[in-house]
């Protein structure tokens, strides 16, 4: 049924009509053996059914490293006129603003010498709190305060805690700070749930890894973006934590139960929506906006902490030396401009990639494009990507998030152990910390797609080239 | 007890077929306890009230999943069995027993992704699926 059909090297169409109430095709970036792999779970149903948003414009678009989700698919690109469209929040996802921060540290691989580059990602583990309830979740920054996060982003914790700088803001998209955030507009779960949550990992594929650059590929890009060949960097995954989670929760509930007086009909309750002009969407993008930019502060303070490990260990020139490459985000729907139209971009699983001379992208990066970054998985490389043209021409500014899963948590923990698995990273020099194996099993590289081909895909499609790859070297676990 | 786990590529997807709409509700909690059990057996069993509400089944089955959920991570309080349920055609309330333990992270969110309780002859039948 949802047999794509080929529009040419890199792109797949699904056409109006596969599913009842489709309003826009629904596209796909892969070559075929990826597609083979995609086509084994609920994926492209997902897709087609974002088709149905009222207001989507030109197409449902999937990244090659899209996967079954819940409503959207993980993946996932929709962009909704701004002026008759709806906002999703399940086009968003419940991790509000998940996404990644790469710091660039100012040594080199050789210089982890002796037991350093065990004792650092040891550190790393001891000062990163790590997990969902319990203990480890609310084991945070302390002193923050939470109405300035919400409203501020990480401006918010270096006004009031001297953490992080006027340089890393503007080293992250939108500057860390979304417009229009209300913290009033967030429930008093959502805030309960996120108390104590600024600076912690999270669980699940939240990690933080040890890594070195491998390979560069383009020269100028890398050197704008401060590395080279041999270089220590540390990629940080995590995102609004529980907080996120709740307004996603809250206000599902809420479109779910006014989908009927805004006339809307939907094959999944889970893409529950609201004209962006009503209340209810109005509502829901104040308290996005607000989680959004509680991540990025957590970012920020996960990144304070990282800062802390590396002077335990490598000294205070190291860490003062550290910096913020770039941040992006990885669950987030904006207001953007696309060919000539105002429209609420949904990025659900996808990242915003923005070519050379935008004019969102930082002055020094204005050359490269808009630093973007993939992470494979435990075992295999990550990427330095840069925005290209491509991406506002064929996908409202967007390329991949990562490798994708291609296996169940249940069918890896079948096929993987998680302290063999422990053991044959540790063997290849990658030292991992994690609070259970069986975490540890559900996140194994054998779960994922290929990302070299992944990157591939977006780099033949125009959407974003490769700058430099990555590879662990320590892995701590969420 | 007549739940089971289905595959999902990213989530847990949970279907329950039970011969009443308590039932339901029941397995549901018996299948948070499982996916949230630690071995901490003999740990003294508390009890707790739990408030659910929403529009309609499908959505109160969901909203039931979340306050029990949360009870698990914000308190540890891990429900185990369901003491006494009050089901109206909005709201269910419940005393449930269980224990504080340390739950790991598991459920972060009941999605309302191919929600569904329905009622199939004799039988209820449900799907939920969790983002963990």
């Amino acid at each position: 049924m949802f047999e794509p059909r080929r529009i040419d090297d890199e792109l797949w169409e699904i056409p109006i009509g596969r599913v009842a109430g489709m309003r826009v095709p629904a596209l796909l970036f892969a070559d075929a053996d990826l597609l083979a792999a995609i086509a084994q779970d609920r994926s492209l149903e997902q897709l087609a059914n974002v088709a149905t948003l009222p207001g989507i414009v030109d197409a449902a678009l999937a990244m090659p490293d899209i996967h079954q989700g819940y409503g959207f698919p993980v993946g996932g690109v929709a962009a909704t006129d701004a002026s008759d469209g709806v906002v999703s929040p399940g086009g968003v996802g419940y991790d509000i603003n998940c996404g990644v921060r790469l710091l660039a540290l100012p040594l080199a691989h050789d210089e982890l010498r002796g037991d350093r580059h065990q004792r650092l990602v040891h550190e790393l583990s001891r000062r990163v709190p790590v997990g969902t309830g319990g203990r480890g979740a609310h084991e945070g920054l302390k002193g923050a305060n939470l109405e300035r996060v919400l409203s501020l982003g990480p401006r918010a914790l270096l006004e009031d805690l001297g953490i992080g700088s006027d340089t890393e803001l503007a080293l992250t998209e939108s500057g860390g700070r979304l417009d229009g955030a209300d913290p009033s507009a967030v429930s008093a779960r959502a805030r309960e749930r996120g108390a104590g949550q600024i600076g912690t990992l999270g669980s699940g594929n939240h990690f933080l890894e040890l890594q070195r650059v491998e390979a560069v590929y383009e020269a100028d890009a890398a050197e704008a973006f401060g590395l080279r060949v041999g270089q220590l960097t540390v990629l940080i995954h995590s995102g609004s934590r529980g907080l996120g989670h709740q307004v996603c929760t809250d206000f599902v509930k809420r479109m779910d139960g006014r989908l009927a007086h805004h006339g809307i009909e939907l094959p999944d309750r889970q893409l529950s929506c609201a004209p962006l002009d009503s209340a209810d969407g109005r509502d829901y993008l104040k308290a996005m906006a607000a989680a959004a930019n509680f991540a990025w502060a957590n970012r920020a303070a996960l990144a304070h902490r990282v800062r802390e490990s590396v002077e335990a260990v490598l000294g205070h020139g190291a860490a003062a030396g550290t910096r913020q490459v770039y941040d992006v985000a990885h669950n987030v729907a904006k207001l953007e401009e696309h060919g000539g139209r105002a429209v609420c971009v949904h990025r659900k699983g996808a990242t915003r990639a923005f070519p050379p001379g935008h004019p969102e992208i930082p002055p020094e990066y204005a050359a490269a494009g808009q630093p973007v970054f993939i992470p494979g998985s435990m075992g295999t490389s990550s990427f330095v990507l840069a925005g290209r043209p491509g991406a506002m021409e064929r996908s409202f500014g967007t390329t991949c998030h990562g490798a994708g899963r291609r296996m169940s948590r249940t069918a890896v923990r079948q096929t993987v152990d998680g302290r063999e698995l422990r053991r044959q990273l540790e063997a290849r020099g990658i030292v991992v910390r994690a609070p259970s194996a069986r975490g540890l099993a559900e996140e194994a590289p054998a779960a994922y797609k290929d990302v070299d081909r992944v990157v591939e895909i977006v780099e033949r499609a125009g959407l974003a080239a490769r700058v430099a790859r990555l590879r662990p070297i320590g892995v701590v676990k969420g | 007890m007549t739940y089971r786990w289905v595959d999902h590529t990213a989530e847990v997807e949970l279907e329950i077929e039970s011969g009443s709409e308590r039932g339901v509700l029941e397995d549901a909690l018996l299948a948070l306890a499982e996916l949230l059990a630690t071995e901490n057996p003999g740990r003294p069993q508390e009890l707790r009230s739990v408030v659910a509400e929403a529009a309609d089944r499908p959505a109160l089955l969901a909203a039931w999943i979340e306050e029990l959920a949360f009870l698990a991570e914000s308190e540890g309080f891990v429900a185990t069995r369901l003491v006494d349920l009050d089901l109206a055609e909005n709201t269910a309330s419940a005393t449930v027993a269980g224990v504080l333990d340390a739950p790991p992270p598991l459920v972060k969110a009941v999605t309302y992704h191919r929600l569904s309780f329905e009622r199939h002859g004799e039988r209820y039948v449900a799907r939920v699926v969790l983002d963990v």
